[in-house]
């Protein structure tokens, strides 16, 4: 638990990470209240994920309808992994998430404040709250991509008039400056080209 | 914020005095950063590939006790310096070189400002054209980066990749089915590549067409930042687009991405530019860049924001073939050694900022050869 940097007087539920690069470079722990003032507590819209600030994020992992952040904060570690891992309804649930990761010995609280993990291990004894915090900086909550021992796969047949419609339309969605729908249809060509049929058939 | 050129930054409280021993460090000579070359260059500078990989049976590094991150350094290090590898990489022990000249790798992008001041045991392989860096320790176990000049994404994926498979090989990298590469931090899980092009869009921003360009490159979720300077302020107008998701979309999706936005980015900036110079706007185009020209040539004292300043506005007089008698490596080396780290390094010695600014106005003039 910690006090909000800015006020020093309420306890801190929103972490503000400075990132470069992607890299944590430093980072700010505030209340509700001054993070409102410093007008951090809300995402600009759209609701994208800004790097800047990942606010919110590990309040978040608290449980819903646990009133005030501060008081979310204020149990100690015990009870506090407790309220986490019970209070969400997530795939997974049910499955007991230790209070400390046996790789690491990184406690849940720990991984909570600063939301970075402490081994590799820490993926799996931790997965029921990293789940949603991947979802939420990613989008998405499993690897597509190359691993060691799968590192390139042979794009198989596809049907060509498929493709040309589809990169006809992605044309026209640049020149439309639709970046969103060029991005989904440049996504979908893709698969097609690869063979795949549908998202998600990689794993 | 690693690569920043503000003064401020750089803090040479406990700056070894007898700096002029430059034994440590190798000597660089400038790598993809400087060449001014590459595809589309007159406006992407540089483009980057860094991946993020750990190491099985060691904790992150930030959790790893000095023993511990002395021997995953040692390891690791051992590990590169067997022969096979796609890249000749000199090892850099950053304990043995001082202050200044880690300073200097950071500003030549090369180790991030957190591995150059970090306390835990730590190390850099470098090559000798400056287009690859392996950082050891720093908040990944290995950070890799690839630069190439100009936009060359497949091509700098490439060189990434290849080497990429031979650390694979000869280290147990961490990862798993679901997650992909384990990462220290969560906002690398998954592929752990971040992709960035640096760009250069005086027009853009002359133009204040700059927040709807970016846009561009948000709205598929990629980062837009200044290259130098605090925050969202892009000193010089140079700018950097990154991905900053790295779960759930392949490599290749994520450099089509960049190569969306950046490609129309670029597209966009060139267009700017004609129009800066056509009719009623060319004039007041023109004297904004002779008016660069006119204070570095001038100038006894430069101010880093200044200088980036002046600096972008003669990239874009070379590029647009307003101004010649010096060319865009010039100015690319301008700029790099004009940042505190190296201008103090260069002379020997700790400057305070009022003595780097007039270092400053001096050495660009030099480099520039715009002296009256
Ligand atoms: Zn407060
Ligand atoms: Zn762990």
């Amino acid at each position: 638990m910690q006090y909000c940097s800015a006020c020093q007087t309420a306890l801190a539920s929103v972490v503000i990470l400075d990132l470069d690069d992607g890299a944590v470079t430093g980072s700010q722990h505030l209340c509700p209240t001054c993070a409102e003032q410093l007008g951090v507590a809300q995402p600009k819209t759209p609701p994208k994920f800004s790097a800047e600030i990942l606010e919110d994020l590990l309040g978040g992992l608290q449980a819903p309808g646990a009133g005030s952040a501060a008081g979310s904060e204020a149990g100690n570690e015990d009870s506090a992994a407790e309220t986490g891992s019970a209070g969400k309804p997530r795939r997974g649930a049910a499955r007991q998430q230790a209070d400390a990761c046996p790789g690491c010995g990184m406690t849940v609280s720990e991984f909570r404040s600063k939301g970075r993990l402490g081994c590799p291990r820490c993926y799996e004894t931790y997965r029921n709250d990293l789940v949603p915090l991947l979802q939420r900086i990613h989008e998405a909550q499993s690897h597509r991509g190359r691993l060691p021992g799968r590192l390139a796969a042979a794009p198989p047949a596809t049907d060509e008039r498929d493709l040309a419609q589809l990169r006809q339309r992605l044309e026209d969605a640049v020149r439309g400056e639709r970046y969103e729908e060029a991005a989904k249809l440049r996504d979908d060509l893709r698969r097609l080209e690869r063979g795949e049929s549908s998202e998600g058939t990689h794993s | 914020m690693s690569g920043n050129g503000d003064d401020t930054d750089f803090d040479a409280s406990d700056f070894d005095e007898s700096g002029s021993d430059q034994s440590g460090a190798p000597e660089f000579q400038g790598g993809a950063w400087l060449r001014g070359s590459g595809p589309d260059s007159d406006i992407a500078i540089c483009t980057r590939v860094r991946l993020a990989r750990n190491l099985v049976g060691y904790h992150f590094s930030p959790q790893l006790a000095e023993e511990q991150a002395r021997q995953l350094r040692d390891f690791v290090i051992d590990r590169l310096q067997k022969p096979g590898l796609p890249e000749q990489l000199a090892i850099v022990d950053l304990d043995s070189i001082d202050e200044l000249e880690r300073s200097v790798l950071v500003e030549r992008h090369l180790i991030s400002r957190e591995l150059a001041t970090s306390r835990r045991p730590r190390a850099a392989a470098i090559d000798s054209d400056e287009s690859v860096a392996i950082m050891v320790n720093e908040e990944d176990h290995l950070r890799m980066q690839v630069f190439e000049s100009g936009l060359e994404l497949d091509g700098a994926w490439r060189r990434a990749e290849r080497l990429d498979d031979a650390l694979m090989q000869r280290l147990p990298i961490a990862w798993s089915e679901e997650f992909g590469f384990q990462t220290s931090c969560p906002t690398n899980t998954g592929t752990g590549l971040r992709l960035s092009v640096m760009l250069h869009l005086p027009g853009l921003v002359w133009s204040e067409d700059i927040e709807r360009a970016t846009n561009v490159a948000q709205k598929i979720h990629l980062a837009v930042r200044g290259l130098y300077g605090e925050g969202s302020r892009a000193l010089g107008d140079f700018y950097q687009v990154s991905n900053q998701i790295t779960l759930g979309r392949d490599e290749e999706q994520i450099i089509d991405d960049v190569r969306l936005a950046v490609g129309r980015i670029v597209t966009w900036e060139r267009e700017v530019r004609e129009a800066l110079l056509r009719g009623a706007a060319r004039a007041r185009t023109l004297d904004r860049i002779h008016r660069a020209l006119g204070t570095i040539e001038r100038a006894q004292i430069l101010t880093s924001e200044e200088s980036l300043g002046c600096l972008s506005a003669l990239r874009l007089g070379l590029e647009e073939k307003v101004l010649s008698g010096f060319t865009v490596a010039d100015v690319n080396r301008a700029l790099l050694l004009s940042q505190p780290g190296h201008l103090q390094r260069e002379s020997r010695q700790r400057l305070d900022p009022d003595e780097r600014d007039e270092r400053r106005a001096r050495l660009v003039r030099e480099v520039l050869r715009v002296q009256l």
